[in-house]
């Protein structure tokens, strides 16, 4: 079958043949080549030298030997293709343990089809595939340090929301649009997307609030001096600011502060302004 | 990486209808965006139509190439109105007041007689 441009050789790993199917036709109907293991053993002789897979969806809860060290085992292979972690198992405790042995990705089962066509398509090569710091994988008590690229800020998302993926819709999109605009606000301006500088990011969860932390590489703003964001413009011209954006060449935008500030019940800055906090407060039982 | 949004484009009478599906966010859909209203607007199509129904999602970027290309395209003469936001984009809009800028429709024959023009799909 012919590939699309973007067509990557896939292994997928999983005991249920039926799914193994159902991926396999799925992926190659989007241009994407396809080869199955129903093991982990299995898996790791086919990675063998020069198998040449660019991305592995792995199972964690798999006979004989646990996905999770199978995903270890592929991450110290030389050239290790990019791993998406799928599994049932919803507890934190095993998403935690993914993100410390640097799974690319992680999606719970069961997924919509669109979801795993999307997923791969959005992930990057093994080679643009950077690394995360892992400095606290309690799930009261995330904290990482990772590159400033954007593709780091869907990876990052994509972990720290999981944690959250009980919380009633409105309040997960709240926070999730939240943390996407200061996560990306941080890499782009405080990092200027260059993957050797890091932004270094804590969740914090308690019963009764949500508090992410983000800390970026750059020196902070005066907010005195942020006309090109729509948070200084007057009441009746929001779009004053794109006019300042246009004059100093930047991109148009100029919308996260104003959008966090209302998605989000607190949002604290430090002094120099390149550390911020958002703070969600929790009803009980979200 | 896959483009994560992808812009279907028709035409009813005047009105070019583009419907965005998938993410309209920084270095991705923002800028699909962009291209294909300057595009319509070098070729003259400045009455323009955006279906949101089908967008994923929709950050601060994505809002910000909304609003510039809604200039460039009035600068051009013409306008873009919005079709179909779901819950999440009408709440973005609200909270970054562009309500006030856009006129927003919730069904096709509406917004395509707004311009004024037939209603026979090209």
């Amino acid at each position: 079958m012919a590939q699309t441009p973007f067509g990557r050789r896939i292994l997928v790993v999983d005991d249920d043949r039926g799914l193994r199917h159902v991926l396999s036709e799925l992926l190659q109907g989007d241009g994407h080549t396809l080869a199955t293991a129903g093991d982990g053993p299995e898996a790791l002789e086919m990675l063998g030298d020069g198998s040449g897979f660019d991305l592995v969806l792995l199972d964690i809860g798999l006979p004989s030997m646990s996905g999770l060290d199978v995903l270890a085992r592929i991450r110290n292979m030389d050239s290790p293709p990019l791993v998406i972690v799928m599994t049932a198992d919803d507890t934190s405790a095993t998403l935690l343990e993914a993100v410390r042995r640097q799974a690319y990705r992680y999606i719970r089962k069961p997924f919509p089809p669109g979801t795993i066509i999307d997923v791969v398509n959005e992930a990057g090569t093994p080679a643009s595939a950077l690394s995360i710091e892992v400095i606290s994988a309690k799930p009261e008590w995330l904290e990482i340090v990772a590159p400033c690229t954007l593709e780091m800020a869907d990876r990052i998302q994509s972990f720290v929301l999981h944690l959250e993926a009980h919380l009633p819709e409105a309040v997960l999109e709240a926070v999730a649009s939240a943390f996407r605009e200061l996560l990306t606000n941080a890499i782009e301006w405080g990092g200027k997307f260059d993957p050797n500088r890091k932004v270094r990011i804590s969740c914090v969860r308690t019963k009764r609030l949500l508090l992410y932390r983000i800390s970026d590489p750059g020196e902070g703003f005066d907010i005195e001096k942020l006309r090109h964001a729509a948070i200084t413009n007057p009441d009746d011209d929001p779009m004053r600011h794109l006019q300042v954006r246009e004059e100093q060449g930047l991109r148009p935008g100029g919308f996260g502060l104003a959008m966090t500030r209302s998605l989000v019940d607190d949002l604290i800055y430090n002094e120099a302004r390149n550390e911020v906090m958002l703070i969600k407060y929790l009803d009980e039982g979200e | 990486m896959a483009p994560r949004m992808r812009i279907v484009e028709r035409r009813i009478g005047d009105v070019t209808i583009l419907q965005l599906i998938g993410r309209l966010e920084l270095e991705t859909g923002d800028l699909i965006l962009r291209d294909t209203i300057n595009r319509l607007v070098d070729d003259g199509q400045v009455k323009v139509v955006l279906d949101m129904k089908e967008v994923t999602r929709l950050d601060s970027a994505g809002i910000g190439m909304l609003v510039s290309k809604y200039l460039t395209v009035r600068r051009a003469g013409g306008t873009i109105k919005i079709l179909h936001p779901n819950e999440r984009t009408d709440h973005l809009m609200d909270i970054t007041k562009l309500h006030t800028v856009f006129e927003v429709f919730n069904d096709e024959e509406s917004v395509v007689k707004s311009f004024g023009g037939a209603i026979h799909g090209v």
